[in-house]
């Protein structure tokens, strides 16, 4: 199994380069870059240009800059924004943890709504509880996240006179306000993800139900809580697992979208951001986070099966 | 809740003789009392202000960062100009006043300014302003090795000297009436002495401000909030009667509207004017709404395969029915523009009237299009700005209202960078445009339509008698003659058509009624929070 997770961690690195070297190429090849963010309708010098151009380094040849700054992210260096001249890794950090908050706060949400609900649905497929789930995951896969949250923030407006609090507080600093933040982002992230865990565990669980052993132990007269939990549960749990995982990869890279609609700091708000302001470091830095992000997740998922299930520690 | 739509007050004749005594031969401008006259730029004094308090504003676009050298965009002005100033400030009547100058003297052949600085002046470090800090300043933005977007607008400073620590004076290389307005608030503020020493220097602006404005930065949050103290030692003893502006970024119109209602902003400027129409009712929200600076156009392309025959351009300007496109972009909530921003119109502008490509003309457009050998017209793209919101109905009312001259448009949007660029290498092609001015024809007109090198002439207009009418604008002192000659680039503008300017969005501020004494600058800039306060 080691030899297995080494020969991951490899592919991983390979992946890693490639990624970041994809990432730089691509955003120097769209058009624009971070000296017409900085002289907008003022341009017009020349002399201006080239020399902002020679201080941010954008005059020198591109293997130049690619090696220099992967150079520097090996000596945990990720650079220097451009836009606001602070240290990449700060930046990319700080946004990062407030989007992994929303991310673990949705997965939970998801988990908590989504798990019931499929099961439920699934040990009695055509049942009354299945067509409610079924209903419940439709309108959740279908609405895009957006249009959820806009709604959700009218509906809050208008219902309730409230809105979301206008800065976003981290947790350590006050966990009410916190809270009072993300509830909005995190219902509309998770409405879409416990749907989609709902059909998920719905689809594994009906499976489950029309194999043998589970129909053995029901006709060997077993309590339910047994035939669910232990049975039922215990061979879904794998699934559930990996699907966690996705889910939650998923919900880091689509939150840009939440992020964005209730004005909240994190890597997607701040990708976004660099990618307009043409910034290239926080671009190059909160890309190659996420990359890290992904492959640590996949890593973590491959161990915890070992956790769940025996046959895999000795592979 | 009524829009109510003060009259703009612009005293001409105290403008006028304002704009002699800055601009006029061998005459000296002095400030007015204590506060040097600046009640103009941040609003009047208020004995009854209640001292305290943070004022939360609500703003949709995020400055990059808070450098007052390296930074053009509005956004970062807006913001900044509460923690630097320049040694002049803009009027809202486009007169270049003094502001950390206590006086301004101009030598008769106009080329020596003599500034007298306001004594007493501290930069947020705890220093005290002098006479080598507004050198140290200047000189650093108009070097074009600093790469300062201001640099082009200080290109005609020869030489700055500073013979004693109170007096700074400013040698020009020709004659440049609008020096005055170029030293203020946007390229123009004040900073110590080798505050761009290091090459950090510039990322400590986004966390330390340096200024002598009368707020000083405390904590910038990219994506979040920007918030701001009150500067203990600021030269205007008793204010900003404020404790601290927390500037909060919404992330589109609808929150602002949302922070607005449930007041957990206390002010905002609307980007969408006819939002106002949303909170109509709302109790509590005082509105106030003015002419901008701001104009939305349409800019065409000299060398165009089509566009570079003036004829076709007068056709396109001829077909287009402004009124109809502002009723279309933003509801009819602003004013349909000639040749110049709205709040211009009265100080600068030519009489409409006079202008006669500015309104519609169908058979007129078709003759000139038949005239230069398209009679059944062409199809070309119109570029438009994703982000832009106002620009997509309008691109659709423009579709229409060039469809009978035969005039096909394809609609592109484009992100806003790879649009900057292709404007800034001078290849607009037809594209809609929105910008801002400082109230000063020459800032307004010269680097965008003057040929190059000494402007940028982004829609290659090379217009020789555009050119002459700008240099002569520049080295003009008497304003009255002034105004003549901006008046006749107008009709050039108007003859040649290198841009159709289409309206100015209404300016529409909307505060909770606890927020006092706000007075709202044209420019869009916060100014007016230096001298408001909030009731108990």
């Amino acid at each position: 199994m080691i030899e297995a997770l080494l020969r991951r961690l490899g592919a991983a690195l390979v992946t890693l380069v490639l990624a970041t070297g994809v990432v730089f190429l691509v955003i120097r090849a769209v058009p624009g870059d971070i000296i017409g963010e900085m002289l907008g309708q003022s341009a017009g010098d020349p002399a201006s240009e080239a020399a902002l151009r020679a201080f941010f380094g954008l005059d020198r040849p591109l293997v130049t800059q690619y090696l220099t700054w992967a150079g520097d992210v090996l000596r945990g260096d990720l650079g220097t924004s451009m836009r606001q001249g602070l240290p990449v890794l700060g930046i990319v950090l700080d946004a990062f943890l407030v989007t992994l908050e929303i991310g673990l706060a949705t997965l939970l949400v998801s988990i908590l709504v989504g798990v019931p609900l499929g099961l439920a649905a699934g040990v009695r497929p055509g049942g009354v509880a299945d067509m409610m789930v079924e209903g419940f995951t439709l309108l959740g896969l279908s609405a895009p996240v957006f249009w959820t949250g806009m709604v959700l923030l009218i509906l809050a407006d208008s219902w309730l006179g409230w809105s979301p609090p206008l800065i976003y507080t981290p947790p350590s600093v006050s966990l009410a306000d916190n809270l009072e933040g993300i509830a909005l982002p995190v219902l509309a992230l998770g409405f879409l993800q416990a749907a989609a865990y709902a059909q998920f565990t719905r689809q594994q669980s009906a499976a489950l139900m029309r194999q043998d052993f589970v129909r053995a132990a029901r006709a060997r007269g077993l309590p339910a809580r047994v035939v669910y939990g232990r049975h039922l549960l215990r061979n879904i749990a794998i699934p559930l697992v990996t699907y966690a995982g996705l889910i939650l990869v998923q919900i880091l890279g689509g939150v840009v979208v939440v992020e964005t609609l209730f004005g909240i700091p994190g890597l997607g708000r701040t990708l976004l951001a660099a990618i307009q302001g043409r910034d290239y470091p926080v671009l190059q830095g909160a890309l190659l986070l996420t990359v890290v992000v992904a492959l640590l997740v996949n890593l973590v998922i491959d161990l915890t099966y070992a956790l769940i299930d025996p046959r895999v520690r000795g592979a | 809740m009524p829009l109510s739509t003060p009259r703009l007050t612009i005293d001409r004749r105290t403008a006028l003789l304002a704009g002699a005594g800055l601009l006029g031969g061998g005459l000296a401008l002095p400030a007015r009392g204590q506060d040097g006259g600046a009640e103009a730029v941040y609003g009047p004094d208020d004995p009854q202000a209640r001292r305290g308090g943070t004022l939360t504003v609500a703003i949709a676009n995020e400055p990059p960062n808070l450098d007052p050298f390296h930074q053009a965009g509005d956004a970062r002005t807006a913001i900044t100009v509460l923690m630097y100033q320049g040694l002049m400030f803009e009027d809202a009547s486009g007169v270049a006043k003094p502001l950390l100058a206590e006086s301004m003297a101009v030598s008769d052949d106009g080329l020596t300014y003599t500034f007298t600085l306001r004594r007493g002046v501290r930069f947020h470090t705890g220093r005290t302003m002098t006479s080598a800090d507004v050198k140290y300043s200047y000189d650093y933005v108009r070097n074009p090795a600093n790469g300062s977007p201001g640099a082009l607008d200080f290109g005609t400073i020869a030489e700055i000297g500073a013979p004693d620590d109170h007096t700074v004076v400013v040698r020009l290389s020709e004659p440049n009436a609008s020096l005055p307005m170029t030293l203020t608030n946007r390229f123009g503020g004040v900073v110590p002495v080798d505050t761009f020493a290091t090459p950090q220097a510039r990322a400590r602006l986004s966390q330390q401000s340096v200024g002598t404005g009368p707020f000083m930065l405390q904590e910038f949050r990219p994506q979040s909030h920007i918030r701001m103290a009150r500067f203990p030692n600021y030269w205007r003893q008793g204010q900003p009667y404020l404790d601290g502006v927390l500037f909060s970024v919404q992330p589109n119109a609808a929150s602002v509207l949302v922070a607005l209602r449930s007041r957990r902003v206390d002010l905002a400027l609307l980007a969408r004017p006819q939002d106002a129409e949303q909170l109509q009712g709302q109790a509590g929200l005082n509105i106030t709404s003015a002419s901008s600076l701001r104009q939305c156009s349409l800019d065409l392309d000299g060398n165009h395969a089509q566009l570079k025959d003036p004829r076709v351009r007068q056709a396109i300007a001829l077909a287009v029915d402004k009124d109809a496109v502002m009723q279309a972009s933003i509801s009819g909530k602003g004013k349909v523009l000639g040749t110049i921003p709205a709040a211009m119109q009265e100080s600068w502008g030519a009489p409409i009237s006079a202008l006669p490509n500015q309104k519609p003309d169908m058979a007129r457009a078709k003759a000139l299009l038949a005239e230069a050998g398209l009679p059944d017209g062409f199809t070309m793209d119109l570029i438009s700005i994703i982000g832009f919101e106002w620009m997509d109905p309008a691109g659709v009312t423009l579709a229409q209202q060039l469809a009978p001259l035969g005039i096909r448009l394809n609609i592109q949007r484009v992100e806003l960078g790879v649009w900057l660029n292709a404007y800034r290498s001078r290849n607009m092609r037809f594209t809609f445009n929105d910008w801002g001015t400082q109230p000063d024809p020459h800032i307004l007109y010269y680097r965008h339509f003057h040929s190059q090198p000494r402007g940028a002439d982004f829609r290659n207009w090379n217009n020789a008698e555009g050119d002459r009418l700008l240099d002569a604008g520049m080295a003009t002192a008497d304003p009255a003659r002034r105004k003549e000659i901006y008046v006749e680039f107008q009709k050039v503008v108007d003859a040649s058509v290198p841009t159709v300017m289409l309206f100015s969005p209404d300016l529409v501020s909307v505060a909770q009624q606890r927020v006092r004494n706000y007075a709202q600058h044209p420019t869009g800039w916060w100014f007016g929070l230096a001298k408001a306060w909030i009731a108990a």
